[in-house]
């Protein structure tokens, strides 16, 4: 007999994990169909398929402006933050140290602060320290929140791997460098590319933080908030919403996959 | 979350003790995130404080220390109210999340299913997407004049003009939007606990003539419960600290303590000292929380392959 579940449990939790399914994913698909329907409102009856607000979201320049500063911050802060966590994650992996502990501490922490917090405590510094807003000043918030993350990803990977490879380059004379360079970026590369995806759609969908120091060149979630208090807008913000949810959905999995199949291949 | 250590903390001790010749040292490595860290994390939050005991302020004149927005917030029944309230809201949806999303792991983790990656992915992926814009979904289906009530209408269970109204804009609406965005999340730790649980030990218990049901109660779930503690924090560490849902669905009725600091800071009647004081606050509980329970946050658990 099944020692953990039974024929009918079996059965029940099936049935549950499926309404479960449904209830995530029913309203991203009402948002997918209101965003080809025909009216202002996103209302039933269905009103008629358009490609309308599609169109509109494509001629709409705040919007444009909002999706490409995004992408500077995002690129900005995902490049910072994987640097940052491949140095501390080379160190926590390969190094021991004093306070070792407190270190790792340090650098996880800012996964457990409140967005709020972290948010005010930014304004106050870049207030006092003078620091006008801006693109900068998110980026610099952001590549503290994505760190950690990236951190997490990349220990892992390097606990895989075996160290005897890199006394093995050392002893035939590598540099530390060219051992870094030669063997062990090969061999975290998927790992430091999914940090990067990581980091890159952390901070492309972060509002809470941006909201508190972003400059006059607004983010896209610091848009889409604002254009959620304008009816007459809702429309094409469902249809942006809709590509921007499918697009962060394919990479992301992608790169998952990828990631798998990457580490696969190097371990053989 | 990181990782194996007493701390909660990445214990990269296995490969760390080996001896390596990459002579990088540690210092050196950790400088740049370390440095980043303490000028953009540590120096703000201690700015805040500066600015909760007066030795800082938004307005010119005389400064000095003071524990004045301390006392006052430490006597106010106004944010002390609005702080249990928050906890209370945050507590249910956290139970809520758990309870979802503990049976899904456990079919997932012990039901024998070949696609259970699949099918995990399936579970997770929407947590992936944008937040602002699961909430969106929300908004656009709660709404008097939405999905669900025109919905209603539509069929002839309502008529247009008596539409289900306080759905949105409600604390009800809060709790549902953070239950929905919370829960893929949750199913993660849950399922790595129940996924690495021994299946002997519940073949030993039914061989001793426990029950299904005996052996669950007194063997899975007490295994499963490092998954279950952590996946309870990981809801109610973020959302204790809610603004922007509350602000999106919450309406007056669903204002939380996150929104009180926000507006604190926001353009119109900035208060900054007395918002710092409650940023704090929250910040304190918040470390108290993840202190008390770091050994269930295995971080490595949580990124397992």
């Amino acid at each position: 007999m099944d020692v953990a579940l039974s024929a009918n449990g079996k059965r029940v939790l099936r049935i549950f994990f499926g309404l479960l399914v449904v209830f995530l994913y029913a309203p991203i698909a009402i948002l997918l169909i209101f965003s080809f329907n025909n009216s202002e409102l996103p209302t039933f009856p269905l009103s008629g398929f358009t490609l309308h607000w599609y169109h509109q979201f494509l001629t709409n320049a705040d919007l444009k402006g909002a999706l490409e500063t995004s992408a500077v911050v995002a690129a900005l802060s995902s490049v910072g933050a994987v640097l940052l966590g491949v140095l501390a994650s080379v160190a926590l992996a390969r190094k021991r140290f004093a306070a070792k502990a407190a270190v790792s501490a340090l650098l996880l922490s800012p996964l457990v602060i409140p967005y709020v917090v972290f948010g005010i405590s930014l304004l106050l510094f870049f207030h006092a320290a003078g620091i006008p807003r801006s693109i900068l000043t998110v980026a610099i918030g952001h590549i503290v929140i994505s760190l950690p993350y990236t951190i997490l990803v990349l220990v892992p990977r390097l606990d895989q791997i075996d160290v005897a490879l890199e006394e093995a380059a050392a002893d035939l004379g590598a540099s530390p460098l060219q051992t870094f360079r030669l063997i062990v970026l090969p061999l975290i590369l998927p790992a430091v590319v999914s940090a990067f995806l990581i980091a890159f759609t952390t901070s492309f969908d972060e509002y809470a933080l941006a909201s508190f120091v972003v400059g006059t060149r607004i983010t896209f979630p610091v848009y889409l908030y604002s254009a959620l208090r304008f009816p007459s807008q809702l429309p094409q913000v469902i249809a942006v919403a809709v590509v921007v949810m499918v697009l962060s959905l394919i990479v992301v999995v992608s790169a998952e996959i990828g990631r798998r199949v990457a580490e696969r291949r190097l371990s053989l | 979350m990181a990782v194996e250590g007493e701390a909660g903390v990445p214990a990269v001790s296995a490969s760390g003790r080996r001896r390596t010749r990459l002579d990088l040292t540690a210092p050196a490595l950790l400088g740049f995130p370390v440095v980043w860290l303490v000028a953009f994390f540590l120096v703000p939050i201690a700015i805040v404080a500066a600015y909760s005991f007066d030795i800082y302020s938004l307005f010119p004149g005389k400064h000095g220390f003071t524990l004045a927005a301390w006392r006052a917030f430490l006597h106010s029944s106004v944010y002390l109210g609005l702080f249990w309230k928050s906890v209370k809201m945050s507590l249910i949806v956290s139970a809520v999340v758990v309870a979802l999303a503990y049976p899904v792991a456990y079919y997932l983790a012990l039901s024998g299913t070949k696609r259970k990656y699949v099918l995990l992915l399936v579970l997770i992926a929407p947590f992936l997407t944008s937040y602002l814009l699961r909430v969106l979904a929300w908004k656009v289906i709660l709404g008097n004049e939405g999905v669900l009530n025109s919905f209603l209408v539509w069929v002839g269970v309502r008529s247009r003009d008596h539409p289900i109204s306080q759905l949105l804009y409600s604390r009800f609406a809060v709790m549902l939007v953070l239950t929905y965005v919370w829960v893929p999340f949750v199913a993660l730790p849950i399922f790595v606990s129940l996924e690495s649980l021994d299946r002997r030990l519940l073949e030993a218990a039914c061989d001793l003539g426990a029950s299904r049901w005996q052996a669950f109660r007194r063997v899975t779930l007490p295994l499963s419960l490092p998954g279950v503690m952590a996946g309870f924090l990981f809801v109610f560490i973020p959302t204790v600290g809610e603004f922007v849902t509350p602000s999106l669905v919450g309406g007056t009725s669903g204002y939380m303590y996150g929104n009180q600091i926000s507006d604190l800071f926001s353009t119109g009647f900035p208060d900054w000292e007395t918002g710092s004081v409650l940023a704090l606050f929250l910040l304190a509980v918040v470390a108290v929380l993840t202190a008390a329970f770091a050994r269930f946050l295995q971080v490595r658990q949580v990124t397992a392959h």
